[in-house]
């Protein structure tokens, strides 16, 4: 699976021919020709992986998905019910199986950090950790996920956790500022140190639905402007939650829950696209009975810090324009507030894809790059309608004289083309000739299909 | 068309050096018929603020098509396109924009009420946001415009009887307005698809007109 050219994970057969995740896609070509690569979709992920989930929440309650493919499961009060962690991996490890996670790697440790790691270790059986900083001290600086705050320790002769967890607490601060300090706790075991801070204790947002929701789109629509209350709730405090809890409530007053974290605090568009891909994963396995009545969106374990914005990024002007942009959509729909970027094509239409405003936009159907003989060169038309509009036309010969405009007819004053597009003749679509003409009224592109002219667009 | 050659030629951005272009809180019109190549021209204009910040289009067709903007020198990730067909919305969505964006470029549709494109008008005043209006029928009301950019010709060049094809255009505007001192100037936009649009200024200096 690839995303942004990066192999994102493979399956045992991949593996096996030594693709693995974080090459570029190319050099996983080349090492196993017959790859087959498929497009990375978080939300499909998240609905597959929901089944896990609920598998393991049947076990333990409280489980909190980071990613999908990735859970954390508080055990500490698990343990003793099943009578150790053994027991306890062991159950676990079975549901998973069960819910159709076979391969899956569980790791089990005293901090997320550190089981997440352990879990990224394990083989064919889950690791138990007996010692997790033990565990810690051998592994590399490179798995604090931060390449720069790497690249320096090494530079100082820091190559492990363990070596940097030796190092005085105030003299990693110092020198590396707030993440060095995360580092340094992450090294000595300490996971991370959330310090709750004198918060209102209910900042949770609920959006209630009368009728109730039986449209995802709808209710992804809801959940942004959800997110929006929700993190700027928490903005007066500085504070941003590294975990939300995302609630739906039926009519009847059932209710389905899951909780997702962050090791990095929430923005605004984390949390929405977090609630999509979990309301996608709840239709996927059954939906709310009666559809979605209740949306209710919780901040957990509030981090102590806001948001650090990088050098002249203004927060404010951000911020604005996105509850500007948020406002215009509440008033003509998410269809309406659009975004594009360039996608290979022939005829001007065919070279945007369109996507709506605030949502990720999925790979290009075409690539923009390939040469595309036949595409009309600079400077673009402005204007091009939706669909191909019938045109009236007259001709002498084989040369365009005059086109009507309105309601009057324009002499054609020079006129280029026709350039033949072939067009989607196994969709049934027939060749067409495309021609540019230039009239006292403005300039065209109109083409030729099946003896009709269709107005293609406009040089406005 | 001798004079143009001598006088001085300027990229898009010293636009303002010519005659005041998009400027934070200044209501520009763009007036003239479909076709005119106005659209483009206001796409262009929307390159500058797009540095700042995330820019609208307001498109009242849903025709606009954005590789126009792309090729004047606005980036795709920040050019945002609302298509609004509904007369009764188009004014409420066009000042949710203007509340946080610094640049709106709005179609006006046929018929919209003066007094709310004079409420637009001091909402973007009042908001530091710069508006750019293309009235797709007639001219906007008196004074509303800081400048008025009316289209006086277009010329599409590179096409021939049959061969060739458009390469470029050479678009004649008159600027009035209290952006020029209320002395009009004639200007020639030359655009030859790149993001290298040049404006010819001081064509001939009309006479002194009322602002538009």
């Amino acid at each position: 699976m690839v995303g942004a050219g990066m192999v994102l994970a493979v399956n045992g057969l991949a593996a096996a021919a030594g693709v693995a995740a974080g090459m570029r896609r190319r050099q996983a070509e080349a090492l196993c020709p017959a790859v087959v690569t498929l497009a990375a979709d978080p939300a499909a992920d998240a609905a597959a992986f929901e089944v896990v989930a609920t598998a393991v929440e049947d076990l333990v309650p409280r489980v909190e998905v980071a990613d999908p493919g990735l859970l954390f499961v508080p055990v500490s009060g698990a343990v003793g019910y099943y009578g150790g962690e053994v027991p306890l991996v062991a159950r676990v490890a079975a549901a998973v199986d069960e819910a159709g996670g076979q391969g899956g790697r569980l790791g089990l440790a005293d901090g997320p950090f550190a089981a997440r790691l352990a879990a990224a270790a394990a083989g064919d059986g889950p690791v138990v950790l007996a010692d997790t900083r033990a565990f810690l001290a051998s592994l590399d600086v490179a798995v604090l996920g931060r390449e720069e705050m790497a690249a320096t320790l090494r530079w100082l002769g820091v190559t492990t956790l363990g070596a940097l967890a030796a190092l005085p607490r105030e003299a990693v601060a110092s020198r590396f500022g707030l993440p060095g300090l995360e580092a340094h706790r992450l090294a000595a075991g300490e996971d991370r140190g959330v310090r709750p801070r004198s918060l209102p204790e209910d900042l949770a947002v609920e959006e209630r639905f009368d009728p109730p929701l039986r449209d995802l789109e709808q209710a992804a629509f809801a959940a942004r402007s959800l997110a929006h209350r929700l993190i700027e709730g928490l903005g007066p405090w500085g504070g941003a939650p590294h975990r939300v809890v995302v609630e739906a409530g039926s009519p009847s007053g059932e209710t389905r829950s899951r909780t997702w974290r962050s090791a990095d605090p929430f923005g605004e568009a984390e949390v929405a696209e977090r609630v999509r891909w979990q309301l996608r994963a709840w239709v996927e396995s059954g939906g709310v009975p009666g559809g979605l009545a209740v949306l209710r969106l919780a901040p957990a374990d509030r981090s102590d810090r806001g948001r650090q914005l990088s050098l002249g990024e203004d927060a404010a002007s951000e911020l604005e324009a996105t509850r500007a942009l948020a406002r215009a959509q509440a008033l003509v729909g998410p269809e309406a507030v659009l975004q594009a970027r360039p996608q290979g094509g022939r005829r001007p239409g065919e070279r945007v894809q369109w996507h709506r405003w605030g949502e990720p936009a999925a790979p290009p159907d075409r690539d923009p790059r390939a040469p595309w003989p036949g595409r009309l060169p600079g400077p673009s038309p402005a204007l091009v309608p939706p669909a191909p509009r019938p045109l009236e036309v007259e001709w002498d010969g084989g040369s365009p004289e005059r086109v009507r405009l309105g309601s009057r007819w324009e002499p054609v004053l020079a006129w280029a083309g026709p350039w033949r597009q072939t067009g989607r003749w196994w969709a049934g679509e027939g060749p067409a000739d495309c021609y540019q003409v230039v009239t006292s009224a403005g300039a065209l592109l109109f083409e030729v299909r099946d003896g009709s002219c269709y107005l293609a667009a406009v040089y406005d | 068309m001798a004079e143009a050659a001598r006088a001085e030629v300027v990229a898009l951005e010293a636009f303002p050096r010519v005659v005041p272009g998009v400027e934070p809180g200044r209501v520009l019109g763009l007036v003239g018929p479909p076709g005119s190549g106005l659209t483009r021209l206001g796409l262009a204009l929307l390159a500058g603020p797009a540095r700042r910040g995330p820019v609208a289009v307001v498109d009242v067709r849903g025709w606009l098509c954005p590789p126009a903007a792309w090729e004047a020198g606005v980036a795709p990730e920040r050019l945002v396109v609302v298509r609004c067909p509904e007369r009764s919305l188009w004014g409420r969505v066009t000042a949710a924009l203007l509340e946080g964006l610094p640049a709106v470029y709005a179609e006006v549709p046929a018929g919209a009420d003066e007094a709310l494109l004079r409420r637009l008008g001091a909402l973007a005043r009042a908001r530091r946001s710069a508006l750019l209006l293309r009235p797709l029928r007639g001219a906007l009301p008196s004074g509303l415009a800081h400048l008025n950019l009316m289209g006086e010709a277009v010329r599409w060049e590179g096409a021939g009887s049959g061969h060739g094809r458009i390469t470029g255009r050479r678009l004649t505007l008159r600027a009035a307005g209290r952006g020029v001192g209320g002395s009009e100037q004639v200007l020639e936009v030359l655009d030859d698809g790149s993001d290298a649009l040049r404006v010819v200024p001081r064509l001939a200096a009309a006479p002194a007109g009322r602002a538009v």
